[in-house]
């Protein structure tokens, strides 16, 4: 209990560290919000109106104290440049970003576990070659080159699937409409996390047919695949779930390139476009909810891991 | 046709397939039709443009840049209009029409203008149009005690009402403005949009929405708002009690997809039926798959801004002698595939005051050369040109001030390239030319005269003005102020082409490209016009077969 006190406790602190970090990095930044508002013919008296208008003006301490009081209170501001709230702007933009990490992750457990036992069942052998040398291929290629490729072969040479959106733009449909446009970048996200977590499957894979355990259940006569698949899962998935956990925050990260490659309406391209804006509390509250994604991921791998192996529970205790 | 009619059905297909799979599983719930996503069918008239970021806010009066005037003037219309269905190859500048306002008197002495507010409009509220409305929204942008007043509305017009000294509405049909002088560009500017604009706003909108009044744009014009997702769409829809000519379309939505790849794999796809900034070198490749190109001749100029303080840059031959330098023409037809014009004039061709020339600078290294010999710098000078590495309007900045770099290398000055991503850019620009810096680059142009005026007054000197090179010349200033104080046009123009006589000669700007604004549209798109100005009218656009 109190570890998880603990654990939570520091999750605050990252999170605080992640808001002081932004807020900082976005003063460094050279070029001025109301400039980005007004333009090129602004001129000094109106540019002080807007920073006045926006807040701007008042000391940096002050500045993030607000923040962190609105935070508090759940309030996450106001863009300084589409003068929305920023929890109404980031919250569905959020959302598609789930939506396509979800799937994303779908593809990489469905394809990368099943890749990475098979592999390690036929160690050293022609499928263990064959698919180790595709993952290790995948996970150097750039996320966005391949996005482009899958764009021009699937998308448009053989004009199979829709390559940008979330929705057909004259005829938004439902969940079909949605599937359709999801399959590419979900597959280019999944990519480098696949082959990761297909490489990392097979080598604790391999390690656990080694077992002696194993051994003597090979010996006491039970089938192969009961083997593999009751006894061998059983202690080969605490740590692959951690894997697995690692990369849900690549996959977060990775997704913005996603994004911007399918025009995929995610936060990933809501906060390229806030950088480039300068949009402070967007780019703020933007960073948190990745932030708090990110540990809420891992803390979940961690309770995961937990319930699938009585030894860590025993090492939390002591 | 046939092969959209294949691609539909292609697509249908996997469409169903993967619908197949996973709908089971999906607890049976949402769509229930059958039919494939695409097209719609039924002879829907519904444009989809593909555009090249995020626009800005709804608020017509707020909202900066072009891509988000090209969807505010959609919704909105200001008292004057230009007429935007002449292509520029047939109008070089867009003639100014009558908008919200019928027709116009200005007195005599240039100070006072009457606008006789067109009756019988409503807001797309049902709320009507009337002389009280107009000045509602004047004074949200330029009465600072009025309640509506809105600070970010204000920096943006603040060049339109610089001498407004009041405005009134006497009755319903008429509203007047006073000014403190005559200012020649009034009536251009009142059509201009991009940074700001005057279109009119419901007034019951903007009370009973308040800060959130462009998430519920509500105007005039030929488009109703439909809805927005952020990032996704904005979609707008036929007027139906529309005014003037009813667009042929039943709907437009715009579609931002900022990466010029992906908008164009979208274009090929059919996923959109247009799309703006296409990269360079993809145009060919369109066009010869069938894809309508169509470019006009915006208010565009890609120039530099000499710093008159710097030891080098602060002397007339050696501006001259950049000038004379740079290879306009090369850079138009090599680096940047034909997509833009070399410019030789301060002033775009769509502004009144354009003077076509070529002698002055066509390049001649030579004579280059003799002025710089002439200067005591023939053994030529170090120094910095400043410019972006993207930003509206400004093509591929970094790899056109690389050619510059080349150019002026071969008369032995030695330029230093520093660039800065856009925003970041925008403020050092603003700030004005620093100690060492010779040139900074912008793209810029109105299709008013008075664009001169903002960029070479010595009253708006950098960090107060957009003059960035801090140019200062009495006799520059005396013409331009008369030019604006003309009451009538010819006059006006007459001296705005001597202001620009005057900049050319010395050499104070260096005008480079003016961009063509290049749209790539599919086959079936007809009546699209590129007209004289970085936006566009979409009521004669109609789709064919779809």
């Amino acid at each position: 209990m109190i570890a998880v006190l603990r654990r939570l406790g520091s999750t605050v602190l990252v999170l605080l560290g992640v808001s002081l970090i932004v807020f900082l990095l976005l003063q460094l930044v050279p070029g001025d919000p109301a400039r980005a508002v007004l333009g090129a013919g602004a001129t000094q008296e109106s540019l002080a109106a807007v920073r006045a208008q926006l807040g701007l003006d008042k000391p940096l301490a002050v500045q993030f104290l607000d923040y962190l009081g609105g935070l508090l209170r759940g309030d996450f501001g106001r863009s300084l440049t589409v003068n929305q709230d920023v929890s109404q702007l980031l919250l569905p933009r959020l959302e598609n970003t789930l939506v396509l990490t979800g799937a994303a992750l779908l593809v990489c457990l469905v394809v990368g576990i099943p890749l990475g036992i098979l592999a390690a069942r036929h160690q050293y052998g022609l499928f263990d070659r064959i698919s180790m040398f595709v993952a290790l291929a995948g996970a150097c290629v750039p996320v966005y080159w391949f996005g482009l490729v899958l764009v021009g072969v699937l998308g448009l040479s053989l004009d199979l699937l829709p390559t940008s959106g979330m929705y057909n733009s004259r005829n938004p449909g439902g969940f079909e409409d949605l599937l359709a446009h999801l399959v590419l970048p979900a597959f280019t996200a999944a990519l480098v996390p696949l082959a990761v977590i297909a490489r990392m499957s097979r080598s604790v894979f391999v390690d656990v047919l080694q077992q002696d355990y194993i051994r003597t259940l090979r010996a006491s006569g039970l089938s192969e695949a009961s083997i593999l698949w009751r006894h061998g899962l059983r202690n080969a998935l605490p740590p692959i779930v951690n894997i697995v956990g690692l990369q849900v925050g690549y996959l977060l990260g990775g997704v913005i390139f996603v994004e911007v490659v399918f025009g995929w309406p995610g936060l990933g391209q809501q906060l390229y476009t806030s950088i480039t804006q300068r949009d402070l509390p967007v780019v703020q509250a933007g960073v948190l909810f990745v932030a708090v994604a990110f540990v809420l991921v891992n803390l979940l791998a961690d309770a995961a891991v937990g319930v699938l192996d009585p030894r860590s529970r025993r090492a939390v205790r002591a | 046709m046939p092969k959209s009619e294949m691609r539909v059905g292609r697509r249908g297909v996997v469409t169903a397939g993967l619908a197949a799979m996973f709908v089971p599983t999906a607890c049976g719930g949402g769509s229930g039709s059958g039919g494939g996503g695409e097209g719609g069918g039924g002879g829907s008239q519904t444009l989809v443009i593909g555009i090249e970021s995020e626009a800005d806010v709804l608020d017509p009066q707020v909202a900066g840049g072009w891509v988000t005037w090209r969807i505010n003037r959609q919704i909105f219309e200001a008292l004057v209009d230009e007429d935007l269905t002449t292509p520029s190859s047939e109008a070089a500048v867009p003639e100014l029409t009558p908008g919200l306002a019928e027709s116009w008197d200005v007195s005599e002495d240039g100070k006072v203008y009457t606008f006789h507010v067109r009756q019988g409009v409503t807001f797309h509220d049902g709320t009507a149009l009337d002389a009280a409305a107009v000045e509602y929204n004047i004074r949200r942008m330029w009465d600072e005690t009025s309640p509506q007043y809105n600070a970010k509305a204000a920096g943006q017009t603040n060049f339109i009402w610089t001498f407004v000294t009041d405005v009134q509405a006497p009755d319903p049909a008429t509203v007047v403005v006073t000014m403190s002088q005559p200012f020649s560009p009034f009536l251009r500017m009142l059509a201009q949009g991009g940074n700001g604009s005057t279109a009119i706003m419901s007034p019951k909108a903007l009370q009973e929405f308040g800060e959130d009044v462009a998430d519920h744009p509500v105007g005039t014009g030929p488009f109703t708002f439909d809805e927005r997702i952020r990032g996704e769409r904005i979609s707008l829809l036929r007027n139906d009690t529309y005014w003037g000519t009813k667009p042929a379309l039943d709907g437009v939505v715009f579609r931002p997809i900022p990466d010029a790849s992906a908008r164009v794999a979208a274009l090929r796809s059919g996923d959109v039926d247009m799309i703006s900034v296409p990269s360079p070198d993809s145009v060919a490749s369109l066009v010869s798959a069938g894809f309508q190109l169509s470019e006009g001749i915006p208010p565009h100029v890609w120039y530099l801004s000499f710093n008159m303080k710097d030891r080098y840059t602060g002397i007339k031959e050696v501006r001259q002698a950049i000038n004379l330098a740079i290879d306009r023409e090369g850079m138009a037809k090599n680096l940047l595939a034909g997509t833009v014009n070399p410019a030789y004039d301060v002033q775009a061709p769509a502004n009144a005051a354009y003077v076509e020339r070529t002698a002055e600078y066509s390049r001649n290294v030579a004579r280059a050369k003799d002025l710089l010999a002439a200067a005591g710098l023939s053994g030529g000078f170090e120094t910095t040109l400043t410019t972006s590495v993207d930003g509206s309007g400004q093509i591929v900045p970094a790899p056109m001030a690389e050619y510059i770099q080349q150019n002026l290398a071969e008369v032995g000055i030695k330029v230093k390239i520093e660039t800065q991503e856009w925003i970041s850019y925008l403020s050092t620009w603003a700030k004005g030319a620093q100690e060492g810096v010779g040139m900074m680059q912008i793209s810029w142009g109105m299709t008013t005269p008075y664009w001169l005026y903002i960029v070479t007054s010595s009253t708006l000197q950098a960090p107060n003005g957009p003059n960035v090179g801090y140019y200062s010349n009495p006799e520059l200033d005396a013409v331009m102020s008369s030019a604006i104080q003309a009451t009538d046009e010819e006059t006006a123009n007459d001296l705005w082409r001597q202001a620009n006589d005057i900049v050319t000669d010395d050499a104070a700007l260096a005008p480079i490209v003016n961009d063509k604004a290049p749209y790539v549209l599919a086959s079936y798109v007809k009546g699209f016009v590129s007209a004289s100005e970085e936006w566009y009218d979409l009521r004669s656009v109609s789709l064919e077969d779809v």
